[in-house]
């Protein structure tokens, strides 16, 4: 029993963190309506950004995420300008193909600086805390107190800024938004800001507890995309509930699978969701 | 990619110029046409393996650029062909094609990781092409290998029996093994288990994990809940990096021991000493009695040499013996005929391939003992027996224990 | 240097098979697949297990290697064939991510990581090594220009003009009484036995397959490969492929000249360089360079 306990521990931590970069997936998706893929590489930016930040600068952690915030923000909002927003008239499949093609071409350029070694932060190794047969790392812990603050600035920018309210007038509908005078290029490049700049979060986040590589991105991007599509398609709080809900299950899946097969997990979700409920659980555009 | 620099020196070329009018009968196979010898050379350059395969290059190197200074082999110059395996099978077998297709050289020496070794044996025993390794796996030898193989290193029977009685004579009770994959996982967790139930201990259980992973926590719960004294960490630097940071997070005390090229310098100076020490290393122990390793230290520049670097000098000093005891004929196939015939035996004793060669030029037979041991084979490909150096790691640092 | 150039041609050719089924797929029924590598992966490791492990004759493993990635193909249609079109290609990703973590992981079955080595192929070991390249060229050049010829005719066919008239407006054509699902799934299904067929190919030429060579970067290449060739023509996957192969191994060479650069830094440049052509070739010249010329229906002489 405890082991099940202790799953669904790390499970929830995980969801948490997990729910940093769906929230950036999913938001994107409300507002230029095409999986943007390139959240693998913008994970990874954020990750190697806060690397240097920490171990170049010697910045604690806290100060590191918000480097790697800023760094995958930026490099999001260039990103989409210079490349996907030309293509995004094309239609969301040809948008979809120069993602990957993208997520492709930044790995390679943070593969071109850093090398394919494993990597750690320059963080002190803590042994972890243990409570009635349950064990959580003080690093699990920072996690998600920076995961869940990260998230309530999300929340408190799209109720109460002017350009929060713009953006979820834009995925609510674009037309009527339009019309009403918001300017859709400029929420375009808020949205991949905040989105990419989340995702980087997230990269920097994983690797904090263990180690990063260039593909610590695109290992977590098909979870990405379960934890958004589980949730609802362009809805936060879906991200949100979807992340929790791929977390958990990511880790009772260890109890008959091999740890290997837990973006099979994320996979199969996908399907099923697809299949028998499409909208997700929030359903799309719910917010 | 053209061949390193210093492997053909100009000035041993024109000494040797003189002598290839003595160059008699050479058989007219591709490879063994006039004119230079060709052998390959194949490390870990970059990789998991990447801090060995350097020094294993500048070794196999020396040998060649000795031998040419002495006027090459029946008057023929050696000329190396060296490339970066990246300790990747893939990479590994496009280097080697391109060794055997486009080079065309005669033997290929020197790769280090057993997946590696395994991916481009079938390459070379079917286009005749002698291979030396260093690689460890029992599976390796019993490849078809039709004799076009050797390895220095001691096998994966003789390595684990070593550590199993070693871990004995700790006193431990219940070992826990957690592996790589590796073509070794599965032989070393059996042999484990067997020496150490003999010894009236147990292997506990055993976990083999994909290495490119950057988390092992579910294995790592695996191993503990299984109440181990001490835990095997069979894989690579990299890997076993992650594993010891997550197993002192766990909160585990007991015991730990690896393969020396797994915890080696390098991994102590990435970890603080905390999550490192009292780990015991386990190594086959180069010769560092002999002529030939204290040579080859002065030339690394080191008194502590790693048994890689010994061991390719060996492989190089092997293959140009054998040739030369072929009367020049630099195939593979007379590689496989005559290493034998130049390693064990009757014979003069040699430690350096330059000697040999002398002495074989002079109608006498050889016997070569090497840097990293006597170098004698079975049919099979592996060395008899070797000696083992077994080291602690303390405030960051190795305290050597014993060498048995 | 020639043998260099004929393994060269080699992997154009199995490139050339990879992009012609994308063709049928994609450019003829508009079902994307971007896990295409995945039954590329499906196809190389039934032939080795069959001819290695089981004995079997190449020619049978390579029929088995078709027939199990068009089984999957069937299998992943079914699943997906409703989706919408950047969905498809999120899955048909991650089931070709699936398909690597699986390899990679049953080792009683694949060898796990350490991969297959010691695949057996035609007169291999019997013959000099520039003879069997040559034999093999020969081999693979026969198999692209079946294939070739056989999708030309299914393009040309009344079965072809369905499959177009699927991928202009699927709505439309079940309408006219079309069964799509049937139709996608078939399609979907051959055009895996042709990418099944590519993958044992690829690993009796190689004699050695692992996990790590089956990612999704190599469905990348092969889109780049038909979107530059021309997305509908099967000339266009042929030429796409052969331009695809050139460029990345003249890449190996030309960073062989830039000083200083270690492998890993080489391998990511090429990378790099094929994600970025991607990039511009849909930017820039979406249609290809051969684009698909929409025949027209002849018209009925008018009698007035």
């Amino acid at each position: 029993m405890t082991e099940v306990l202790q799953l669904v521990v790390n499970g929830l931590v995980a969801g948490t963190v997990l729910a940093v970069p769906a929230i950036g997936f999913t938001a994107i998706y409300a507002v230029l309506r095409f999986p943007n893929f390139t959240v693998a590489s913008h994970a990874t930016i954020g990750a190697f950004a806060g690397y240097v930040a920490n171990t170049g600068l010697g910045l604690p952690a806290w100060a590191a995420v918000l480097v790697a915030f800023l760094v995958a923000g930026l490099a999001g909002v260039v990103n989409d300008e210079l490349v996907l927003k030309p293509l995004r008239p094309s239609g969301a499949l040809t948008a979809a193909i120069a993602a990957v093609a993208l997520t492709i071409v930044l790995e390679n350029v943070v593969r071109f600086i850093f090398g394919n070694d494993l990597r750690g932060y320059d963080l002190p190794i803590r042994r972890d805390w243990q409570a009635g047969g349950l064990r959580i790392g003080p690093q699990q812990v920072q996690n998600l107190a920076i995961a869940v603050v990260a998230m309530a600035a999300v929340f408190a920018f799209l109720a109460f800024t002017r350009m929060g309210k713009a953006m979820r007038a834009v995925a609510d509908n674009p037309m009527l938004a339009g019309i009403k005078g918001i300017n859709a290029d400029a929420v375009a490049r808020a949205v991949n800001f905040v989105g990419m700049g989340l995702a980087g979060i997230g990269g920097m986040l994983l690797g904090l507890d263990t180690s990063i590589d260039p593909l610590t991105g695109f290992r977590v991007i098909l979870s990405v995309f379960a934890a958004a599509v589980v949730g609802g398609l362009g809805s936060i709080p879906g991200a949100v509930v979807g992340a929790l809900t791929i977390g958990v299950a990511e880790e009772l899946s260890l109890l008959s699978l091999a740890p290997a097969y837990r973006t099979a997990v994320g996979f199969v979700a996908i399907l099923v969701v697809l299949t028998l409920r499409p909208r997700g659980i929030l359903g799309e555009r719910a917010y | 990619m053209t061949p390193s620099p210093r492997s053909v020196s100009r000035r041993a070329l024109f000494q040797g110029a003189g002598a290839l009018a003595a160059v008699a009968a050479v058989p007219a196979a591709a490879r063994a046409q006039g004119g230079a010898l060709r052998l390959g050379a194949l490390n870990p350059l970059t990789g998991a393996g990447g801090s060995y395969g350097p020094p294993m290059r500048k070794a196999i190197e020396w040998v060649v650029s000795e031998i040419n200074a002495a006027g090459g082999i029946l008057g023929r110059q050696v000329q190396l062909f060296a490339e970066d395996d990246q300790t990747n099978p893939e990479a590994a077998v496009r280097a080697a094609r391109k060794l055997i297709d486009v080079d065309k050289v005669a033997a290929i020496m020197g790769t280090w990781a057993s997946a590696v070794t395994t991916a481009v044996a079938p390459l070379c025993w079917e286009s005749k092409t002698f291979l030396t390794t260093v690689s460890g796996s029992d599976t390796i030898t019993q490849l078809p290998h039709l004799g076009y193989l050797v390895r220095t290193q001691p096998n994966t029977h003789l390595q684990i029996g070593k550590l199993g009685e070693f871990l004995l004579s700790l006193k431990m009770k219940r070992v826990f093994t957690l592996a790589a994959q590796t073509p070794f996982a599965v032989p070393s967790q059996k042999r484990l288990a067997e020496v150490l139930t003999k010894g009236g201990s147990e292997q506990v259980g055993a976990v083999i994990y994909d290495k490119d992973k950057t988390t092992f926590r579910s294995e790592i719960d695996q191993a503990l809940k299984a109440r181990p004294d001490m835990i095997y960490m069979n894989g690579y630097t990299p890997d076993v990096t992650v594993v010891m940071k997550e197993l002192y997070k766990a909160g585990y005390t007991g015991g730990k021991v690896a393969q020396a090229y797994a915890v080696n310098g390098k991994l102590l100076n990435s970890l603080p000493a905390e999550v490192t020490d009292g780990t015991y290393t386990v190594a086959p122990s180069p010769s560092i009695d002999s002529v030939a390793y204290k040579r080859l230290a002065k030339v690394l520049g080191s008194d502590d040499l790693d048994p890689y670097s010994c061991q390719c000098h060996d492989h190089a000093s092997l293959v140009l013996l054998a040739i030369a005891h072929a009367k020049g004929d630099a195939t593979g196939t007379a590689i496989k005929d005559h290493v034998r015939k130049i390693s064990q035996g009757g014979g003069v004793k040699v430690e350096s391939a330059a000697e040999g060669v002398k002495l074989l030029a002079q109608g006498k037979e050889v016997n070569f003992d090497g840097a990293s041991g006597p170098c004698e084979f079975t049919e099979t490909g592996d060395i008899l027996d070797t000696r083992f150096r077994y080291e602690q790691a303390e405030k960051g640092k190795f305290k050597l224990l014993r060498i048995a | 240097m020639d043998t260099y150039l004929v393994a060269m041609a080699v992997f154009a050719g199995i490139y050339a098979l990879l992009a012609l089924g994308l063709n049928l797929v994609w450019g003829l029924t508009g079902m994307i697949n971007l896990g295409l590598v995945g039954f590329f992966a499906l196809g190389a490791y039934v032939s080795a297990l069959s001819t290695k492990a089981l004995g079997a004759p190449i020619p049978a493993g390579l029929a088995a290697a078709m027939l199990a990635a068009a089984a999957a193909g069937a299998l992943v249609a079914v699943t997906t064939a409703r989706l919408r079109g950047d969905y498809l290609a999120i899955i048909t990703l991650g089931f070709s991510e699936v398909v690597r973590i699986v390899a990679s992981n049953e080792i009683w079955l694949t060898n796990g990581t350490d991969g297959i080595s010691g695949i057996p192929g035609p007169l291999r070991g019997r013959v000099p090594p520039e003879a069997f390249n040559l034999v093999y060229l020969g081999i693979v050049a026969a198999v692209v220009a079946a294939v070739y010829l056989v999708l030309e005719r299914v393009r040309r066919s009344p079965y072809g003009r369905v499959l177009r008239a699927i991928r202009d407006d699927d709505q439309v054509a079940a309408v006219a009484g079309k069964p799509v699902l049937a139709f996608k799934v078939e399609a979907f299904a051959v055009s895996a036995a042709v990418l099944g067929l590519a993958g044992g190919l690829y690993g009796h030429y190689t004699s050695y397959i692992a996990p790590e060579v089956f990612v999704p970067l190599i469905s990348i290449y092969i889109v780049l490969a038909l979107t530059a060739g021309g997305t509908g023509t099967n000339r266009g996957a042929v030429v796409g492929a052969v331009l695809v192969v050139f460029f990345l191994e003249s890449a190996r060479f030309a960073t062989g000249w830039l000083p200083g650069l270690q492998p890993v830094q080489v391998a990511a440049v090429r990378e790099l360089v094929i994600g970025a052509s991607l990039i511009l070739v849909l930017r820039f010249r979406p249609a290809g360079l051969i684009p698909e010329r929409i025949e027209r229906i002849p018209r009925p002489s008018s009698a007035a």
